[in-house]
């Protein structure tokens, strides 16, 4: 990953009427990165991301995209990057590589629709009817209509809402091919496990507003949420009085006696300690669970609502 | 850029042959409706009447080219979000509307092919004079309705709205501009309204073109009311281009259309003042008058002592003029009021027709 911007927005703003969608949003998306747009319906990550892509004006503020302004060096731009919209369709009656070749001849330079057909998984279907196609290969059509013109930066708005956990799997791997070509992809989602995965950097975006920005460990790691330790043991603990370990907050047994659950704020330093605890009394471990935050916990922590609302 | 242009035009043209709609709607529809009406009116026994069911196919052609084929079509494509995945792209609403355009012409033409081949084979309609005037005539027409239906597709806010004003559009100028019927048969009042109604115009100069041997340089005021209305249109079009359903217009913008009828409405306005008629050769009425010239055809003619069968005769302020033997020439039957004597014997004397009242019904 490079340090040098593929996309700058300072105090990026977009009202429509009284209502302002884009409240003055800073961020930069290094190239070779896949940046995450993190955020509930209506949170104003489409609307960004059309900024950017040149397909709407912006009210304030400044953005460049490949050294372009979107809104003035629109063709220039647009002939430059590859564009994966929320809902697009094409004619039912079109057939899959007419539609790939009837893209290339939109741009300048493009690649072979023969190739990414095959790369795309596509070749068998490159006779059929648009209308004929599964779901996951509409979707997959969309990413190499995208991809026809060769692009180094993507952006792929909510790439698997609506498709099916298999077909969601496949575009995830799609993706993280595009992430090992050293391609620039901006990635719009309100799948928590999704942008853990796929994304270098997320920007958590609320209500027109970035509320959190960092790797997903990172963001992890700024949350205030505790990490929960959770060990079982071959013999009960009952009738035992359990220690203050250090960074714990609360400390439970299960009724059984065999489970041990520490809350802490310090997991590292509370397990170990609870490890020298359980050795000093002789009793044998059977397993050891620490869950981390996740990105749906800061989620909640910073805006109070959870991504799917 | 040149390339995105033939694509389209190459792809938009697949689309429609691979579309039963399509197929329909610009061949068969038409093609119903020219045996429909060569029947009611007769077009067998009169190769004028077949002309003029010519013009009808060729206006109802070119309205639902324009309104269906063009301006529905652009609405279902922005409501499907077909023309969504064009606006990622770095192309403008130029290519799309010219591909439009051709592909509406190059799907269009055969049917004009085919009604006139049709007319002069099953109904002895003469080729016209001017097949040059007649295409290029149609090309406008065409030109200008689609222009039409782009404007409705640009000010409609959702497939509803569209289909309104389409058929607030379509229907009077289906009804009242001698498509479906003739002019002939409307009363003075009707007559003086279908004046305003941009598709009379295009049936006047349709039926002049090849019904009356005229050329396009005579039909010059229809003419540059279709170029301008052509004109106006796309620009419009292009101006009011909406990509997405979100896009919402202001309801004040489907005034534009009003904006390319205008030309037809200061066309008919003229017509209305200048005391000019839609009707410059009667098809349709009441059987001719002696005096007035006229082409007795399909009849056994008797002249001095000779029988010609079939023959035909024309006639002029009652007087006999020629006489043919078989089917009179083909531009005859544009000049003169064409009369089927359905093999009846007509007897000439001394340049006269000796009791012409069997045939004249006087």
């Amino acid at each position: 990953m490079s340090t040098d911007a593929a996309i700058s927005v300072n105090g990026l703003k977009k009202s429509y009427g009284p209502v302002e969608a884009v409240k003055g949003i800073d961020f930069e998306v290094f190239e070779g990165e896949v940046f995450g747009l993190l955020g509930p319906n209506g949170a104003g990550k489409t609307t960004t991301v059309e900024i950017l892509e040149g397909l709407r004006p912006r009210t304030g503020g400044e953005a460049r995209v490949l050294g372009f302004d979107p809104e003035r060096q629109t063709r220039q731009l647009k002939d430059r990057i590859g564009v994966c919209l929320q809902a697009t369709n094409l004619p039912e009656k079109i057939k899959v590589q007419e539609a790939l070749e009837l893209f290339a001849s939109f741009y300048t330079r493009h690649g072979s629709p023969e190739q990414l057909l095959k790369r795309l998984q596509l070749w068998e279907k490159r006779d059929a009817f648009y209308s004929t196609l599964s779901g996951g290969q509409k979707q997959r059509l969309a990413i190499g209509l995208a991809l026809i013109n060769d692009p180094q930066l993507l952006f792929l708005d909510e790439p698997t809402t609506g498709l099916d956990p298999q077909i969601r799997l496949e575009m995830h791997l799609l993706i993280e091919e595009l992430r090992a070509e050293k391609r620039t992809v901006v990635l719009t989602t309100h799948y928590i496990e999704e942008a853990e995965r796929l994304c270098n950097r997320v920007a958590v975006i609320d209500e027109g507003k970035i509320v959190a920005m960092g790797t997903p460990t990172e963001l992890q790691q700024k949350s205030r949420g505790q990490s929960l330790i959770q060990v079982l043991c071959a013999q009960p603990l009952s009738k035992v009085q359990l220690p203050q370990w250090p960074g714990a907050s609360k400390s439970s047994l299960n009724p059984e006696g065999r489970t041990l659950t520490v809350y802490s704020n310090r997991p590292a330093d509370t397990l170990f300690e609870i490890m020298r605890w359980l050795d000093q009394k002789g009793i044998p471990l059977e397993d050891v669970h620490l869950k981390r935050p996740t990105l749906e916990d800061v989620f909640v922590e910073l805006t109070g609502k959870h991504l799917r609302d | 850029m040149t390339k995105a242009y033939l694509a389209l035009i190459a792809i938009d043209v697949r689309l429609a042959m691979r579309q039963r709609a399509v197929i329909f709607f610009t061949y068969l529809f038409p093609l119903v409706f020219f045996f429909i009406f060569a029947s009611v009116f007769g077009a067998g026994s009169n190769p004028g009447r077949a002309a003029y069911v010519v013009t009808m196919s060729i206006t109802l052609g070119i309205l639902g080219n324009g309104f269906f084929g063009a301006g529905i079509r652009a609405i279902q494509e922005r409501e499907m979000n077909i023309l969504r995945r064009y606006k990622v792209t770095p192309i403008t609403p130029v290519p799309l509307l010219v591909g439009s355009m051709v592909t509406g012409w190059l799907v269009f033409m055969p049917l004009i092919v085919l009604v006139l081949t049709l007319a002069h084979t099953a109904y002895h309609m003469p080729w016209p004079h001017h097949l040059g005037s007649l295409f290029l005539f149609v090309s406008l027409g065409l030109i200008a309705f689609r222009s039409m239906g782009l404007v409705i597709a640009s000010v409609a806010n959702s497939m509803q709205e569209g289909t309104i004003l389409v058929q607030l559009c379509y229907l009077p100028m289906m009804f009242l501009s001698g498509a479906t019927v003739p002019i002939e048969f409307f009363g003075r009042f009707v007559q003086q309204v279908a004046k305003f109604v941009p598709a009379s115009h295009l049936v006047k100069a349709i039926r002049a073109i090849l019904l009356e041997q005229q050329d396009i340089f005579q039909n010059f005021r229809e003419v540059g009311a279709l170029i301008l209305a052509a004109i106006v249109g796309l620009v419009l079009s292009t101006k009011l281009f909406r990509w997405e359903k979100e896009e919402k217009i202001q309801t004040s913008a489907k005034l534009w259309i009003a904006a390319i009828i205008l030309p037809f409405l200061a066309l008919g306005a003229w017509d209305v003042y200048a005391g000019k008629s839609l009707i410059t050769a009667p098809v349709f009425g009441s059987a001719p008058k002696r005096n007035l010239t006229g082409l007795i055809y399909h009849a056994r003619v008797l002249v001095d002592g000779k029988v010609i069968n079939p023959g035909g005769v024309l006639l002029q302020n009652g007087k006999v003029l020629k006489v043919y033997e078989g089917q009179p020439p083909a531009t005859e039957w544009m000049r003169a009021q064409p009369i089927d004597a359905s093999g009846k014997t007509v007897v000439i004397s001394n340049g006269q027709m000796v009791d012409p009242s069997e045939l004249f019904g006087q």
